[in-house]
């Protein structure tokens, strides 16, 4: 069986982040190879500023109590925790373009890569999970 | 039992236990055993898979007044 996880984050919201992180930090600390596929929105959760204001989805945000509550980690918490714990970051080269943005614009250590670098790693990663 | 190293991941939510657990039994020798407390009510399922995906053995598990107790021995 392959002990790689492939996972897609494709959309920008606290929640999104929330799923994308956990699955991946959790995976990681199984002794799973992570990869993750920032685009689109998803580059939202490795921007230097946008991770520390990620929004929750509109009419949830009575949410944030909760999250306080069962004293969840912070997602820049959760997005150092996966780089200590090995889990690999690609950022999409196309979206950077698209939106102006460069390798400054993000946390350290990521990769920036088109759609085939992350496909090589997922050809035989189970499970690919998109967000 | 001997216990070489205890955990306290009380109060932590998912993923917090299994990630601290795994840097804790990182720094154990094969057959050491680490005791881990958790309040997370996830973990107990977690514990079981984690511990069979890295091929550890949970000796024994408790749950006392909310806290949940492993004593996980490092394959």
């Amino acid at each position: 069986m392959s002990n790689k996880v492939a996972i897609i984050a494709s959309n920008g919201g606290l929640f999104d982040a929330y799923k994308v992180f956990n699955i991946a930090t959790a995976a990681a600390a199984t002794d799973k190879e992570v990869q993750i596929f920032f685009t689109f929105e998803g580059l939202n959760l490795i921007h230097k500023q946008a991770m520390h204001a990620l929004e929750m989805p509109a009419g949830k945000e009575h949410f944030a109590q909760g999250f306080a509550d069962a004293n969840v980690p912070t997602i820049p918490q959760l997005v150092e925790m996966a780089q200590e714990l090995g889990v690999k970051f690609i950022a999409c080269q196309m979206t950077m373009d698209v939106m102006g943005l460069t390798s400054a614009d993000f946390v350290e250590d990521i990769e920036v890569g088109g759609a085939v670098t992350f496909l090589e790693f997922a050809k035989d990663a189970t499970p690919t999970l998109t967000f | 039992m001997n216990i070489t190293q205890t955990l306290d991941a009380k109060g932590f939510a998912c993923p917090m236990p299994i990630v601290r657990t795994k840097k804790a039994i990182d720094t154990l020798n094969s057959g050491e055993i680490l005791e881990v407390l958790v309040t997370d009510k996830g973990a107990i399922n977690d514990f079981a898979a984690w511990s069979k995906a890295g091929n550890h053995t949970i000796l024994e598990q408790k749950e006392e007044d909310g806290v949940i107790y492993f004593y996980i021995q490092k394959a």
